[in-house]
């Protein structure tokens, strides 16, 4: 299972053998993309102890020499503040890299050298990668490799990570440099102003009569830099030394250093950039984007497309796979289990668990989720998820969240458990645990199956909007009542806007399969399980045996059949089987005719009855999901409220819909 | 202190905020900012006016003169680190603090004030990111505005940036958000939603509990 390779992954260096080769950069400038064509498909994550960034490592070969790849999160700095930051600066400082390859956006110079000289403060050998080169000089840029180079006192290698170009000759640059003891890598190091130079100067002197090594193997004028920047972990490590050092810098020299910085990298950046940018065609684009009055039409016209696109598609996929599974796997599958263990309850439980399980899996899971995860890499690598998160922070606001929970949200109607996944995109768990919450209420395909069923085909569609905007109400609730309970306050936005790209559809199908396949391992094994023990429990009886204890909440509260309960509990397992289940037992027990749900139920029963369905834990899969992601208690605590607004709500509604 | 002292104190405060917004302090203002009657205002400026602390302009603005001036700005750094030490140290939220040092900052005398600032580690902001006056009365930058009060299409430089939260600080630094930067707001998204701007050739957008922490001059 992927997870559980991932969590057993060190984040330390492993090998002394293999040449190990950091990839560092700022968000969406071809880092990712440079990894992937540096590396074969093999690609594990390493997690550091509840972290949600990772590092993505790979194994390559350069001219017979065994390398070891190491995918920082993309960062604007390294500085411990965020977690992306802190998983890159720890990443760089665990695995001792012997070369740092720096991915920059020729297009934005001066905001990329930032990290490129904080890096050369920090130690590590470093190459630069100069990026994007074909896109600056679409935007007649011209930067000069060879003066970059020589202000830097850094090997400089042009590239075009999308298309290849350039990296036979960044891996040479690299290998030479990770070889060579020449000093050649280390870079120019930014002059501070004399009062910090004379602080470093002071600190290093000090390190050099202690004791004690330097935490982190860092270099003194690293280590002394970093204690000024107020680096609390530094701080911790130093004890009383690091306590005055931090206390004469804390925030009044992080900003000194930090601007200091910054006009180091504007003053190179400008020496070796001919001619002037001229505005990208993509920024009236931009503009048309977020402005709020074309761009909430166009978030609209997205979003309803992704859900043209998730329903068409993604059913058409569904059609197509369950056809294939009934014509080829299903009927083969059912001889041989009858032909291996007879027609008891042996042969039903497998054959429930087997073709049952997995063609659910073909039918409802997997076309979604795969069309779904199409869509999303389209939309991130094309740039526009963040106009989307821009336009839709305020109302997220509202649920203590920001604008990128839109994104989880959204994918949530196809299915809750990569919708859990997605929740990774917030920073904070707080907001993770809100995002949850939220999704959980989301109906998903299966629950939206439910609905439409039962509702609209033996009520009618006004109900089922009804049903809708009920759950609707509740998650609106849920999300602006947790926003009040939870400690903590919401996060501030801060979000690079990021230009709009063309795709590549390689890279998108890459993406797509790659959240897939970690879907899939999550996921599959405890759909399988569950359909399993329904089987179990139905090909032997015991279901009958459930129903007594449920009497009291089902028929009493909410005023359903009692057989109605029994698929509501058993729809944990499998909650598309809600409504299928609903009408095997009816027809077990009322005969042939109850395939209509009216002949035993009220159209006030089939709209409670879809509403607790809908409402109350999705399924075994998503509390699986939640538990990885959140731990034990938040999900229990996420399950139990759900259940609780479930029957709440359920009876109130049976309650109050007969006085109307 | 009495109570007609405290009274005089309070005036001054808030003849010194109405002035720093772009309407200035009128009777009418004043009366409706301290909740009182307009004539008991107006007798009370007048009074401050005959002990030199205030004076009129022909549009019959009330303005503080430099005595004046000086002892407001005093009780405004009083108010300001006695926000800090609530939320710092007896962690109160800071949208609650404001009140409470209404109370604080008349008993404050000049030791007390001074070794709370010294053990507040000398902070430049209130928890609501606006300058605190020096102890010899200097207010850092009075006309930066928070970036988040900027529309759509306005030019500014970045004066300060809140130290309330040194993280958010350090790595707004980091992305380039630096005194001194030229920053343009490019649009607001509508109903207090996030502001997106430009620095250099990078666009962020900010949300604007952000925006209210970087100070920016027009």
């Amino acid at each position: 299972m992927a997870t559980a390779r991932s969590a057993s992954l060190s984040t330390k260096r492993r090998s002394d053998s293999a040449l190990v080769v950091c990839l560092a950069g700022n968000p969406n400038v071809g880092k990712s993309t440079l990894f992937n064509r540096l590396t074969g498909a093999a690609v594990e994550t390493a997690n550091y102890p509840g972290m949600t960034v990772g590092l993505n490592i790979a194994a390559a070969r350069w001219g017979g020499r065994e390398v070891q790849l190491v995918d920082l999160p993309g960062t604007y700095a390294l500085d411990p503040v965020s977690e992306d930051q802190w998983v890159a600066r720890h990443g760089l400082l665990d695995w001792q890299p012997d070369v740092v390859i720096a991915v920059v956006d020729a297009t934005n110079l001066a905001r990329n050298l930032y990290l490129v000289l904080q890096l050369v403060d920090l130690g590590p050998r470093v190459v630069i990668a100069l990026n994007l080169i074909d896109e600056a000089r679409r935007q007649s840029l011209r930067i000069d490799p060879r003066a970059l180079s020589q202000a830097l006192g850094l090997p400089v290698v042009p590239t075009v990570a999308r298309r290849g170009e350039g990296l036979d000759e960044l891996t040479a640059a690299a290998a030479a440099v990770a070889a060579g003891s020449n000093g050649l890598g280390h870079g120019r190091a930014v002059r501070y102003s004399a009062r910090i130079e004379a602080q470093v100067a002071g600190l290093e002197e000090q390190f050099a009569d202690g004791p004690a090594a330097l935490p982190e193997g860092l270099p003194p004028r690293a280590a002394a830099l970093a204690l000024l920047e107020g680096d609390e972990e530094l701080v911790a490590a130093f004890g009383e030394a690091g306590q005055t050092a931090a206390a004469a810098g804390r925030t009044s020299l992080a900003v000194p250093i930090a601007a200091a910085r910054h006009a180091a990298a504007a003053a190179i950046a400008e020496a070796c950039t001919e001619g002037r940018a001229s505005a990208p065609a993509a920024d009236r684009w931009w503009a048309a984007t977020t402005s709020p009055i074309t761009g909430v039409p166009i978030l609209l016209a997205v979003l309803a497309s992704v859900f043209a696109f998730l329903f068409f598609v993604g059913g058409r996929l569904s059609e197509l796979l369950t056809s294939l599974w009934m014509a080829t796997a299903s009927p083969l599958l059912g001889s041989a289990v009858h032909g291996l263990f007879g027609y008891g309850a042996v042969a039903g439980t497998l054959l429930w668990g087997l073709d049952g399980g997995i063609l659910a899996a073909l039918a409802v899971g997997i076309p979604y989720i795969l069309t779904f995860y199409f869509a999303l890499a389209l939309l991130e690598d094309s740039g526009y998820m963040n106009a989307a998160a821009f336009l839709a922070d305020r109302v997220m606001h509202l649920f203590g969240l920001h604008g990128r929970a839109v994104i989880p949200l959204m994918a949530a109607a196809g299915c809750n458990v990569p919708a859990i996944m997605g929740t990774r995109v917030l920073s904070t768990r707080r907001e993770r645990t809100i995002a949850c919450a939220l999704v959980v209420l989301v109906p998903c395909s299966a629950r939206t199956a439910v609905i439409l069923g039962s509702v609209s085909l033996f009520v009618g569609w006004q109900w089922a909007l009804l049903v809708f905007g009920v759950v609707g109400l509740v998650g609106l609730v849920a999300g602006l009542a947790l926003n009040r309970i939870l400690p903590g306050e919401p996060e501030g936005l801060v979000m690079e806007m990021f230009p709009f790209r063309r795709p590549s559809l390689r890279l998108v199908v890459r993406k797509t399969w790659k959240r897939f396949g970690t879907f899939l391992w999550a996921a599959a094994p405890i759909m399988l399980l569950g359909s399993f023990a329904l089987g179990a429990l139905y090909e032997t009886g015991l279901i009958w045996h459930l129903s007594r204890p449920l009497e009291p909440v089902v028929v009493g509260w909410l005023g359903l059949p009692a057989v109605a309960g029994l698929t509501l509990l058993l729809s944990v397992l499998r909650k598309e089987l809600a409504l299928q289940m609903l009408v095997v037992f009816a027809v077990a027990r009322y005969g042939v005719a109850a395939h209509d749900l009216r002949t035993f139920m009220t159209p006030h029963q089939i709209v409670v009855y879809a509403l607790v369905a809908t409402i109350f834990i999705p399924c075994i899969a998503t509390i699986a999901m939640l538990v990885r992601e959140l731990g034990w208690r938040r999900s229990a605590a996420i399950s139990a409220g759900t259940v609780g607004a479930a029957l709440l709500v359920g009876g109130a509604v049976a309650h109050l819909l007969p006085l109307i | 202190m009495s109570l007609q002292s405290e009274s005089r104190e309070e005036y001054l405060e808030a003849i010194f905020k109405l002035n720093q917004q772009s309407e200035g302090a009128t009777v009418g203002r004043v009366a409706e900012d301290l909740g009182l009657a307009a004539p008991s205002v107006s007798q009370m400026v007048a009074r401050l006016a005959r002990e030199g602390l205030v004076e009129r302009d022909p549009a019959s603005r009330i303005l503080l003169t430099p005595g004046g001036r000086r002892k407001a700005l005093r009780l405004v750094r009083r108010h300001r680190l006695s926000e800090r030490f609530l939320t710092d140290y007896l962690d109160l939220p800071w949208d609650q603090v404001h009140d409470e040092a209404c109370k604080f900052e008349h008993v404050l005398s000049d030791e007390v004030e001074e070794r709370l600032a010294a053990h507040l580690g000398n902070p430049q902001t209130c928890p609501h990111g606006r300058a605190i006056p020096s102890a010899d009365g200097e207010l850092p930058d009075e006309a930066a505005r928070p970036l988040a009060e900027l529309s759509a299409g306005q030019k500014s430089t970045i004066s300060f940036v809140s130290d309330e939260q040194p993280d958010l600080l350090r790595y707004l630094s980091s992305l380039g958000l630096l005194p001194q930067t030229a920053v343009s707001v490019e649009d607001v998204a509508p109903f207090g939603g996030p502001l997106l701007v430009r620095v250099g050739r990078a666009r962020y957008a900010l949300g604007r509990e952000v925006g209210g922490k970087i100070f920016v001059r027009v």
